[in-house]
C-alpha cells in the first residue's frame, strides 16, 4: 500500500505520462474508489463505468492535482464520488425501500473500533456527533449513500423543504466546528 | 465575486451530494469561473472525505482495467510521437541537436492542425495532456539550454530577454534550486491551449502555444493568481509566435511561483490597460516540477 507521500509522487509521474506510475496508482487505489462508488450506485455495471471514467479523467488531469490543498486519496475519491452522484442524479432514483437502513452505513460490525482512525476522521465524527440524532443520520445517509433530498425526505417521512433546511443548518453547524 | 450564505450552502451540499442535477451543473460552472469558489467547494470535499475511510474496499473485475487502458489508447494521436532526443546529452554539440528538438515537437502538433471536426480536435487536445510528459521534459530541458547556451538555440526560439546563467549567485535570498516546472494550460472542457514552463533558478517562463488564437482585436494575457497576493498579476501579453519567453517572474518568491494558478484571459488588443483581468480565465493550469533541483544541478557540470 502506498503512503500519501508516495501517492503524490506517483500522481506527479502520471501527469508526465508515466504509464507504469498510472498502473501503480490504479492498483493502490482502485478498491477503495470502487467500494465508495458501488455503495452509492448499488449496481456493478454503473460502478464499473464510473470507475473507468474516473481513472481516464485522472490520467488526463493528474497535472491539476495540488498537494498543497488536497491529499491524493481525497482528490481521487472526489472525482469518483462526483461522477457517481452525477450518474445517480441523471439516471433517476430507485425506490428508497430497496436500500439498507441507516444502521448499515458502513460495511463492518464496528468500524469505529476496528480501524485506527485518523485525526481528520475523529474531528469530523466529533462535529457530526454534535448534531442531534436525526440530523446525524441525515448527513451520513446523504454522504454514504448519495441520496437526494427527495430520497431523504421519503426515508424520514418529511417534506423535501424540511430536509433541505435541516441539511443546510447541519452543514452550517459543522462548518464552524470544522473550521471551514 | 464574493459569495453569500446561499453560495456557501450550495458548496457544502455539493460536497455532501444532495444537490440535484441542475444545481450540480450550476456549482460546477461557478467553480470554473471563480477560483475562490472552487477552493471553497474543495475545502468541503476535503473535510467530508474522511468519512470514506470507513467504507470497505471492493476489488473491481480485471476487465475494468482493460477498459481504462483501451480508453486511454483510443485518445492517443494516430502518429506515434517519437520522443525528442534528450537535449541535455547534446549540450556539447548544441547547434544540430537543438534544431531537432523543436522540429520533433512541432511536427505532430502542426500535422494535426488541419482537423476540422470538433470531436477529433477534442481528442487530440486530450491526448496532448497525455503526452505532456515527453513534451514538458523536452521543453524544460530547452529552458535549461536557454540558461546555459542561449546562442545554441535557433533564432526564433532564442529568448527575447537575455537570461542570466544559473551560476550567478542570488544575494540575500536563499539559493533558488535550479529546478524546472511545467504546466498545461487548459480550458474548462480539457482542451489544451498552452504549455507553460518555468525555470526555477532564473524564474523565466516560456509559453508554448499549442492551438489557441485570440480573435482579431483581442490579445491573450497571462496572469499569475495566488492567494498570497491581493490580486491577479499580469505576466504579460502573449505574442502571436509559437513561443513567448519572459523573465518577469524574477520578482516573485519561488513559493508563490510554484503554488500559483496560471490563467489566460482575453483582453483588448495590447493587453489590459489597468492591470486587471477583464475576462474570466479561459485556460488555467498549475505547475508541476518536472526536473527536481538536484538533477538539474548536474547539467551544469
Amino acid at each position: 500500500m502506498l503512503t500519501p507521500a508516495e501517492l503524490v509522487w506517483v500522481i506527479a509521474a502520471v501527469a508526465m505520462g508515466d504509464e507504469g506510475a498510472f498502473e501503480r496508482l490504479y492498483v493502490a487505489t482502485r478498491a477503495k474508489l470502487y467500494g465508495v462508488v458501488l455503495r452509492i450506485l448499488r449496481r456493478q455495471d454503473l460502478a464499473e463505468q464510473v470507475i473507468q471514467d474516473t481513472y481516464v479523467k485522472v490520467w488526463h488531469s493528474a497535472g491539476q492535482f495540488n498537494p498543497a490543498v488536497s491529499s491524493p486519496i481525497t482528490w481521487l475519491t472526489s472525482i469518483a464520488r462526483n461522477r457517481a452522484i452525477d450518474v445517480l442524479r441523471k439516471a433517476g432514483e430507485p425506490s428508497v425501500d430497496e436500500r439498507p437502513s441507516a444502521e448499515a452505513v458502513t460495511d463492518s460490525a464496528d468500524p469505529l473500533a476496528r480501524r485506527e482512525m485518523t485525526e481528520e476522521l475523529k474531528r469530523l465524527l466529533e462535529c457530526v456527533g454534535r448534531l442531534d440524532a436525526d440530523r446525524q443520520k441525515l448527513v451520513l445517509l446523504a454522504y454514504y449513500n448519495g441520496w437526494s433530498r427527495e430520497q431523504l425526505a421519503q426515508n424520514f417521512s418529511s417534506p423535501v423543504s424540511t430536509v433541505k433546511t435541516r441539511l443546510r443548518s447541519s452543514l452550517m453547524d459543522m462548518r464552524e466546528c470544522l473550521g471551514l | 465575486m464574493s459569495y453569500g450564505d446561499d453560495h456557501i450552502a450550495f458548496a457544502a451540499e455539493y460536497a455532501l451530494g444532495t444537490l440535484d442535477a441542475g444545481e450540480r451543473a450550476q456549482v460546477e460552472t461557478m467553480m470554473a469561473v471563480n477560483k475562490d469558489y472552487a477552493a471553497e467547494v474543495q475545502a468541503w470535499e476535503f473535510r467530508l472525505a474522511a468519512l470514506n475511510q470507513m467504507v470497505g474496499s471492493v476489488e473491481p473485475r480485471p476487465i475494468v482495467w482493460e477498459n481504462i487502458r483501451a480508453a486511454i489508447d483510443r485518445a492517443r494521436p494516430r502518429a506515434t510521437l517519437a520522443p525528442p532526443p534528450p537535449v541535455e546529452a547534446e549540450v556539447a554539440q548544441p547547434a544540430p541537436a537543438a534544431q531537432q528538438v523543436p522540429a520533433a515537437q512541432q511536427a505532430p502538433i502542426i500535422a494535426d492542425a488541419t482537423g476540422a471536426h470538433l470531436a477529433s480536435k477534442a481528442r487530440r487536445w486530450r491526448s496532448l495532456a497525455a503526452i505532456l510528459g515527453a513534451v514538458a521534459a523536452a521543453l524544460a530541458a530547452m529552458v535549461a539550454l536557454e540558461v546555459l547556451l542561449p546562442d545554441a538555440l535557433p533564432d526564433d526560439l532564442r529568448p527575447k530577454v537575455r537570461i542570466r546563467t544559473v551560476e550567478v549567485k542570488v544575494p540575500a535570498a536563499p539559493p533558488a534550486p535550479s529546478s524546472q516546472y511545467a504546466a498545461l494550460l487548459q480550458g474548462r472542457d480539457g482542451t489544451a491551449a498552452f504549455i507553460l514552463t518555468v525555470d526555477g533558478a532564473t524564474r523565466s517562463y516560456t509559453l508554448r502555444k499549442i492551438d489557441a488564437d485570440a480573435e482579431p482585436g483581442k490579445s491573450f494575457e497571462l496572469w499569475l493568481m495566488s492567494d498570497k497576493l491581493p490580486r491577479a498579476s499580469s505576466l504579460g501579453v502573449i505574442g502571436e509566435a509559437n513561443f513567448t519567453t519572459r523573465a518577469v517572474l524574477a520578482s516573485y518568491d519561488r513559493d508563490i511561483i510554484t503554488a500559483a494558478t496560471y490563467a489566460v484571459t482575453v483582453e483588448e488588443a495590447g493587453g489590459s490597460r489597468d492591470g486587471s483581468p477583464h475576462s474570466p480565465p479561459v485556460f488555467t493550469g498549475k505547475l508541476i516540477e518536472t526536473v527536481p533541483a538536484g538533477a538539474a544541478g548536474q547539467k551544469q557540470k
